[in-house]
């Protein structure tokens, strides 16, 4: 008899392994679609029941009370404040991921810049880039100005630090190739290491997305006279809560519909990097 | 497409004095658990038109001392030359071969062929030119225009041969180039070589751990030992350049890899 071995047949071998619980297993696509829309129809049934426990639909309005405030605001203010706080994510955020490819390849891809960044910026990134507001706000004035820079500092250093890993995970194998093609230190910048850290610049942009909403609503919460999280802000004011809700699932779309496009730019820059 | 008569176009692509001369060459690194040294006075030399091989075990520092002669690292002592000039760093004069993944994965196989001579500003119709002749030579030209993940390990490597041959370098570097195929990838690739540089008359400096490989396509064999990496013995191939898998059965080819094999110990 061995270790491992019965010694008495049993007529099976083995530990049979669950079909959709098991660790790494696949799953067929139906099962993936039900799974998903029995995920969305939990949260909303979770919603139902809020609604109907705090004060009967008036703090946390029904679905229906929620899509009918949602019509109404999109033919009064909704459209002015999305297109207010797209305005400044667009500008804010594009400047935030510029810099994260400038000094995150360098850093990622250098020795002598990562040892020159890296410790100012340990210490600045744990600076909760909300704790800002007011110096912004001080020091910029209300208008679209501090805005921008605040969703910039509160996204720099995670799309800095991001991107410079994916510079560091470029194959040492791909950089010796080209070294010894000919090319030289600029070239290797440009065509080996940015050019292989694509999908995981796209991958950075898109986590870190959702900290430009943060940074944004909580400037627009503060002081401005429109964008979403004004409108926020304003529902409070007037006890208009089904159309706080509206402005919160408008959040969440803008986030998905987001999420959505950067994977398919992801998939449209590096189709060789797609699994 | 037979490779005997495609490699014709490629004959003049290794021309030009090719010498390597590594003198005295040694290498420490230095790490946290002390000092490692890998390469310790290493004398050798490669003539123009050779194909020589470096047989050692893992570790030995074999990919060292082709990084240090492709520039990529710098001895702690001694220098490297070829044609008489002194090796400072990287360039395509040297074209490097290594064991895998070294293609880029964005480029289509015409494209990464290309690189080299977009780098060395060659223009779009002269680059064309020598890419469809290198295509032809690899047997790789009905796949131009595929990416390397869609390549079979044996084609990667040719298109990485293609592609540090297309610059027209004094000497081909390949660290192992064949240690990740399958055994009969791996002789079909030796066979394609040996045919490549008997056309060609290339010079050739392959890394390889594999006595067999070593003796049956190498001019001359280094055989290296390691802790530190040294030359221990240097053998002449008494076969030609056209040898075939026929010298595999040779009994002086048997002799010497037991000879080899013990020396490797
Ligand atoms: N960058 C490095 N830093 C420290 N030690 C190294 C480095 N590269 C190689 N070595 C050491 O040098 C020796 C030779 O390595 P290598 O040239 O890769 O051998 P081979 O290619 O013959 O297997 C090994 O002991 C290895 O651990
Ligand atoms: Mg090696």
């Amino acid at each position: 008899m061995t270790l491992t071995g019965s010694g008495v047949a049993s007529g099976t071998r083995g530990r049979r392994q669950p079909q959709l619980l098991r660790v790494f297993g696949p799953i067929d696509l139906r099962m993936r679609v039900a799974l998903g829309v029995a995920g969305v129809a939990s949260v909303f049934a979770l919603w139902l029941v809020g609604a109907a426990a705090f004060a009967g639909g008036s703090l946390i309005p029904t679905p229906g009370a929620t899509w009918t405030a949602f019509w109404d605001q999109w033919h009064t203010t909704l459209r002015g404040d999305l297109a207010a706080s797209s305005y400044r994510i667009l500008v804010g955020y594009t400047i935030s991921v510029a810099i994260g490819i400038v000094l995150g390849m360098a850093m990622g891809a250098m020795r002598s810049v990562e040892a020159f960044f890296e410790p100012p910026m340990g210490f600045l990134r744990y600076i909760p880039a909300t704790a800002l507001v007011p110096v912004f706000l001080l020091l910029l004035g209300i208008d679209e100005t501090p805005k921008i820079w605040l969703i910039v500092v509160g996204t720099v250093f995670f799309n800095i630090l991001m991107m410079a890993d994916a510079a560091r995970a470029v194959p040492r194998e791909l950089v010796n190739a080209a070294y010894t093609l000919g090319a030289g230190q600029w070239t290797v910048l440009r065509r080996v290491v940015f050019r292989h850290s694509v999908p995981g610049i796209v991958d950075a942009a898109r986590v870190n997305l959702a900290a430009a909403w943060l940074m944004l609503v909580v400037a627009e919460l503060l002081a401005a006279n429109n964008g979403l999280g004004f409108g926020v802000e304003r529902a409070h004011r007037f006890h208009a809560f089904p159309a706080m809700f509206a402005l919160l699932m408008v959040f969440g779309i803008i986030g998905l519909v987001s999420d959505l496009l950067l994977r398919a730019l992801r998939g449209r820059l590096a189709p060789w990097a797609e699994g | 497409m037979t490779t005997a008569d495609v490699i014709e176009v490629a004959a003049e692509a290794l021309e030009g004095p090719g010498g390597l001369v590594v003198a005295g060459v040694s290498k420490v690194f230095s790490g946290r658990r002390g000092e490692v040294a890998a390469l310790a006075d290493v004398d050798l030399h490669v003539e123009h038109g050779e194909l020589v091989c470096l047989l050692g075990a893992s570790g030995c520092g074999k990919s060292t001392l082709l990084s240090i002669i492709g520039g990529l690292d710098h001895p702690t002592s001694g220098r490297v030359t070829v044609g008489g000039d002194e090796v400072i760093g990287p360039g395509a004069d040297r074209g490097m071969v290594f064991q895998a993944y070294s293609l880029f994965p964005w480029l289509t196989v015409r494209r990464n062929i290309e690189f080299g001579l977009e780098l060395a500003g060659v223009d779009h119709a002269a680059r064309t030119a020598r890419v469809d002749e290198l295509l032809g030579t690899m047997m790789l030209t009905e796949f131009a225009e595929a990416l390397p993940r869609e390549l079979s390990g044996g084609m990667r490597q040719r298109v990485a041969i293609a592609r540090a041959l297309a610059p027209e370098p004094d000497i081909l570097l390949l660290d192992e180039p064949f240690g990740a195929l399958d055994a009969q990838t791996r002789r079909h690739l030796q066979d394609f070589l040996l045919a490549l540089w008997r056309r060609t008359g290339a010079t050739i400096l392959m890394v390889t751990h594999d006595v067999e490989e070593a003796i049956y396509l190498a001019s001359r064999v280094y055989v290296l030992a390691p802790r530190p990496g040294r030359v221990l013995e240097e053998i002449d191939i008494p076969f030609g350049r056209d040898r075939g898998p026929t010298v595999k059965r040779d009994p002086r080819f048997i002799d010497l890899r037991e000879a080899l094999a013990d020396a490797l110990g």
